[in-house]
């Protein structure tokens, strides 16, 4: 039972429906097979040691946190295992669209990676491994 | 079937209280000794693809959620896995041909027969059974013969594949969840009649 408050409660539905994830290269599953890996496009800084302490922190710990549409990282954990970005919205939890991390999209039923190349900036890869 | 790998399994109280085969709508059959191959290859790289293939002698699938049937059965993993499915005594031949095929190629093969266990699920309530641990649509309009996936049955992660139109469904687990995933299996299965049996396959 979900006893969250009603108002924090993000469904738009009223009720916490289960998430329908495109994984881009096995197609829409349930969200049970996946796991969330944190906000997407954190690059790592190349010289960390350049850094003041204020801006490690900032790499480390803060993130956007946005209230609408978030580009997040998912891993296919039960299926393909290949992490993927996804653009969902925080409020209404409605998915617009998923895209592989090197900015290409396999072409549909082939689980080829090398086909049309998005348009959208590509996503980096780097922060994957450190967990999440 | 010895007594010894019914109780490894943790079969022994459904092959006590089983239904006979003809009754059941359910058929699950155990076959314990399957060899399985997993293979990591680019598959970008034609030529270790076509050096695999004629290997195998049959085409490593390409299409995501497919697997093909021949000598062996070659499920569709991820666009850079495979899982082979093969005697067990071909196994160690097969390890020994492809890595030799595939030794110039950025390539892996690993043995993990032991791993793994493989379960045959058919009956004219196969699906139906199948479908209540499943998120996916098990529908033969939507999951066909020719069609794997790997997913969650009951919170267990399986390699999941429509064989025929029986319908004759297999599900390869863990050997550490067979046990689990078995008596779940026993438990959806109930209501609908079914007959549990152990088999060796060549």
């Amino acid at each position: 039972m979900n006893t969250a408050p009603r108002r924090w409660r993000t469904s738009a539905h009223g009720f916490n429906a289960m998430l329908l994830i495109e994984c881009p290269w096995c197609g829409p599953r349930a969200e049970t097979e996946f796991s969330y890996g944190g906000e997407a496009g954190i690059v790592r800084p190349p010289d960390p040691d350049a850094l003041s302490d204020a801006e490690w922190a900032d790499y480390l710990f803060n993130r956007a946190n946005p209230r609408g549409a978030h580009r997040e990282l998912w891993n296919h954990t039960h299926g393909c295992r290949r992490w993927f970005a996804v653009e969902r919205d925080t409020v209404t939890n409605q998915i617009q669209r998923s895209y592989t991390l090197d900015g290409t999209a396999p072409e549909p039923g082939t689980g080829s990676g090398t086909a049309s190349k998005l348009t959208a900036e590509s996503d980096t890869t780097s922060r994957i491994g450190s967990g999440g | 079937m010895s007594e010894s790998t019914a109780r490894r399994h943790g079969l022994e109280p459904f092959l006590a209280s089983a239904e006979s085969a003809a009754q059941a709508r359910v058929e699950i059959r155990v076959v314990s000794n399957r060899g399985f191959l997993n293979l990591r290859l680019d598959q970008g790289d034609g030529a270790a693809v076509k050096d695999t293939t004629q290997v195998l002698g049959q085409p490593l699938p390409l299409a995501s959620n497919t697997c093909t049937a021949g000598d062996h059965r070659v499920y569709w993993l991820g666009p850079d896995e495979w899982l082979i499915e093969t005697g067990a005594d071909r196994a160690a031949r097969l390890v020994s041909e492809l890595s030799e095929a595939l030794a110039r190629y950025h390539a892996a093969l690993n043995d993990v027969s032991g791993g793994h266990v493989a379960l045959c699920v058919s009956g004219i309530d196969a699906r139906t059974v199948l479908a209540k641990g499943c998120t996916l649509d098990l529908h033969p309009r939507e999951f066909g013969p020719g069609q794997c996936a790997r997913t969650g049955l009951a919170k267990a992660v399986v390699v999941l594949a429509a064989i025929d139109d029986a319908p004759t469904c297999t599900v390869i687990v863990g050997r550490s969840f067979s046990d689990y995933l078995c008596r779940w299996l026993a438990h959806a299965a109930r209501p609908h009649g079914v007959h549990f049996s152990m088999v060796r396959e060549t």
